[in-house]
């Protein structure tokens, strides 16, 4: 017991988790936000395209959702810190991070924004347009608040995933909570840091969960 | 009488299958015309290519003098001048009954908000709503959706109404209460087209009833020559099985 709670190591572990704990919330907030927001653009492209000319758009849309959800965002952190330095592309460890998570959120956000859109009734789109509303006001008034409804659970199920993600970053050295507590524990050959930072990461997303559950209630279908 | 809308030899085809053939059919100001026939005989398709929801592929269907635009915010401005009620009610679930009323006022017409809502509670008063104006579509019966959908469209003041079988997704009980407010809607002078299989009503309340099969037009007059005097076998039969 004494090794996993050496109070001394934590003592000195514990200052520099809790500057991992800003870096940690800033990334899984920026990532979550970008990873949202692109989602729910591509989301909107794709649906006021459909039918036009322009349908290729839409299934350029489709395959990069379907691209960056099969990619763990592992593999494209290491390639966007480790590989693209080759093609002339810097990015610090937590551009790097940003990019990999906001990249593979927007995949799965779009899918869930577009399977809302489609989910909700061809007449609602009728009626909308049946009363001179345009395409692009029948989506924004009608039909989005509907789709927002329905994706609110699987969204918010992908953003807790993307911010417990964020601890990849600590393999391209950004100071989160895991790379801080690695650090200590790699001075200090104690294994206690490591456990005070699983603690940190049940104590921020653990509320997340519970809001994540209370909304899957709140916003259930009838 | 000059006619409100005209459809002038419009044709429809579905995957090979003829849904609408060379259709021909006037709508004068202040005219009920009832659209009737059995099953996929064509009457929604008949109606939603006069507004285009259902791109018609052949003919020409001509609104106010002018043909109807193929897209773009002229086919916008013609639609909110031509109301459209649907079988299933589709109100804004979302929404409550002001605001379903109020959203194209505001939003197609580009009426501000106090001017929208004015329209939209009108149009819910006429309907006789006018102390449901908060009401969310799930909490009203059918009849009452179906007279806020009613009110929906009336909100933007249209020249016509196109009504797709209104009380068939009713209860019978509250039929009675949507057929009212068509026929005080009548008596105000309001043009309408109205898919029915309510024979009863077309009869006392149409000008004009036309009978459609397979796409076609068959006969279309008065209610009673077309009820009581049927030419044709196929609307012999029709009117026998009711």
């Amino acid at each position: 017991m004494r090794i996993f709670f050496d109070a001394e190591v934590l003592a000195a572990a514990w200052p520099g988790i809790c500057s991992g704990i800003g870096v940690t919330l800033g990334l899984a907030l920026t990532s979550i936000a970008a990873g949202v927001a692109l989602g729910l653009v591509l989301a909107t492209v794709r649906a006021l395209l459909r039918g036009a000319p322009l349908r290729p758009v839409g299934g350029l849309i489709a395959a990069y959702a379907d691209v960056f959800r099969a990619m763990p965002p592992l593999v494209l952190l290491v390639v966007l810190y480790f590989a693209a330095p080759f093609a002339g592309i810097e990015l610090s460890g937590f551009m790097a991070a940003f990019v990999a998570l906001g990249l593979v959120l927007g995949a799965s956000a779009e899918e869930i924004f577009w399977a809302g859109i489609t989910s909700v009734n061809r007449g609602q789109w009728e009626a909308a347009l049946s009363t001179g509303l345009s395409r692009g006001e029948a989506f924004r008034r009608v039909v989005l608040p509907q789709a927002v409804r329905l994706t609110i659970p699987p969204l918010t199920n992908r953003a807790i995933a993307t911010g417990k993600n964020t601890a990849l970053a600590s393999v391209v050295a950004v100071p989160e909570v895991l790379n801080q507590a690695a650090s200590v524990q790699a001075q200090t050959a104690s294994p206690a840091p490591l456990l005070l930072a699983a603690g940190v990461y049940v104590a921020l997303f653990l509320p997340l969960v519970r809001i994540g559950r209370w909304l899957e209630t709140r916003f259930h279908i009838r | 009488m000059s006619a409100v809308l005209e459809l002038r030899g419009v044709g429809k085809t579905f995957a090979g299958v003829p849904a609408l053939r060379d259709i021909h059919l006037a709508v004068g100001t202040s005219e009920l015309v009832a659209l009737i026939g059995p099953s996929g005989s064509g009457k929604s398709t008949l109606l939603r290519c006069c507004n285009r929801l259902t791109e018609p592929d052949g003919g020409e269907v001509v609104f106010e003098g002018s043909p109807v635009p193929a897209g773009g915010a002229e086919l916008a401005s013609v639609r909110r001048r031509m109301g459209m009620v649907f079988q299933a009610f589709n109100l804004y679930p979302h929404l409550n009954a002001l605001e379903n009323a109020a959203l194209a006022p505001r939003r197609a017409a580009g009426l501000g908000q106090g001017e929208a809502e004015t329209a939209a509670r009108e149009a819910l008063e006429r309907v006789g709503l006018g102390d449901r104006t908060t009401a969310m579509p799930d909490e009203l019966s059918g009849g009452q959706q179906q007279r806020v959908a009613i009110a929906r469209a009336l909100a933007l003041r249209p020249r016509i109404l196109l009504l797709d079988e209104p009380t068939s997704a009713l209860d019978p009980e509250l039929v009675g209460s949507v057929l009212r407010v068509i026929r005080s809607l009548k008596e105000d002078g309001v043009a309408m087209l109205i898919a029915t299989h309510e024979i009863a009503f077309a009869r006392e309340a149409a000008d004009r009833i036309a009978f459609l099969a397979d796409g076609e037009i068959l006969e279309c007059g008065p209610p009673a020559e077309i009820l009581d005097r049927p030419k044709s076998e196929r609307l012999q039969s029709f009117l026998s099985r009711l």
